[in-house]
């Protein structure tokens, strides 16, 4: 039956769109709809309007900073909604099937060349460093918000998937690091409620009340918003990986 | 007609791909039994969206969207808002893959299985298990 579905639905995908590739653009047409109309705004008036050259920062988080507030809400709930979902207390943790078993040694991998706990202390501290480049550069050059938690998050991942310790060093069990997930839509909502104080809307960044530029009180803004959303994105993706992990056991824990 | 096969597939050739990897993923959704091979399904069919609207943002002689002194006309910056648009779309997949993470882990709790016949075995079991005034037949 759900064969018989599937196959039918792939032929309709596959053959309907013929009749619908006459309305699609032709791909790297210039003139086409979706690169022509708000676009070309966008494109052309980046950088005197936010002061940022990274126009596609500057879309999402000037043009569009009430999207990016409710996407990093909308990331800040998916880790809470993981902390309720898995708030009941677990009866006992889940191992792996007993027939991995016999491959006991398979934990316990020998490197002949490399150790890995020494090799991924070299890499952490070269990934953090890049995560800080990518957050700040986020206005003048390719980086974002997005992107910096991410790697935050990653070089935690990685701390906690490689190296094997006793006690970690950043303990950051599931509820403090959803905490540490919301102080980042805290800080961007506090962002806007500053551009009020200053006598704009919300989330205007040439109305902030400070004695600079307009085109740095621009800068300025752009930039807390961004380590709002990284703080956002890494505690969400610690809070995720935490909660994941308390539930679940691999062969070559030390307990 | 080997030049009009070139030419359609050089303009438009791409949404066929982009539609066979979404199609790819919905098939998957429906025939997979395994929740977690269900789930990676769903993550195939957002990859397909986002590239679509990746290709919507291309433009032919374009360069990446950050302002360069030597460029000043707009048709030679590619598109920025797709680019925008499906930043956020990429985070939030990951959002939606933690909460359907979890979700298989309570599963696998409940059930001790995520395929869906075992599941639907196992519930028949338990239901049948609660008619009999907790005895198995």
């Amino acid at each position: 039956m759900r064969k018989t579905i599937t196959i039918i639905l792939l032929i309709t995908a596959v053959f309907v769109p013929f009749i619908a590739f006459n309305v699609l653009p032709v791909i790297g047409d210039p003139s086409s709809a979706p690169n022509t109309h708000v676009s070309d705004h966008y494109i052309e008036h980046a950088i005197d309007e936010c002061n940022s050259p990274n126009m596609v920062t500057a879309v999402i988080v000037d043009y569009r900073a009430f999207d990016t507030m409710f996407e990093t809400t909308v990331m800040f709930l998916a880790g809470l909604s993981v902390i309720m979902i898995l708030a009941n207390r677990p009866k006992k943790k889940i191992f792996a099937p007993s027939s991995l078993k016999r491959f006991r040694e398979s934990g316990h991998p020998i490197y002949k060349t490399v150790n890995k706990d020494v090799m991924i202390s070299i890499i952490e501290p070269v990934i953090l460093i890049y995560a800080i480049y990518v957050l700040f550069h986020g206005e003048v050059s390719l980086g974002g918000g997005f992107q910096a938690g991410a790697l935050i998050g990653m070089t935690y991942l990685l701390d906690v998937m490689v190296v094997k310790r006793e006690k970690p060093i950043f303990n950051l069990p599931k509820k403090r690091a959803a905490a540490i997930a919301g102080i980042g839509p805290f800080i961007y909502a506090l962002t806007g409620f500053i551009s009020i104080i200053g006598g704009g809307l919300y989330l205007e960044y040439n109305k902030f009340p400070f004695p600079i530029h307009q085109a740095e009180l621009h800068s300025i803004g752009i930039t807390a918003v961004e380590i709002g959303v990284t703080i956002g994105v890494a505690g969400t993706i610690i809070t995720i990986l935490n909660a994941l992990m308390e539930r679940i056991s691999f062969d070559d824990d030390i307990n | 007609m080997m030049t009009l096969i070139n030419t359609f597939l050089a303009d438009k050739g791409i949404y066929m791909l982009t539609l066979l990897l979404l199609s790819l993923g919905v098939a998957g959704v429906i025939v997979c039994n395994n929740y977690m091979k269900k789930l990676i399904c769903m993550n195939v069919m957002q990859v397909a969206v986002i590239f679509f609207f990746l290709c919507l943002g291309q433009k032919s002689p374009g360069t990446i969207p950050v302002a360069m002194d030597t460029v000043v006309k707009a048709s030679d910056y590619i598109n920025p808002l797709p680019h925008g648009l499906m930043l956020t779309a990429i985070v939030v997949s990951l959002g939606t893959t933690g909460v359907g993470l979890s979700l298989l882990l309570r599963i696998r709790e409940k059930y001790g299985t995520i395929e869906e016949d075992d599941m639907l075995r196992r519930e028949e079991l338990m239901t049948r298990v609660e008619k009999n005034g907790g005895k198995r037949d």
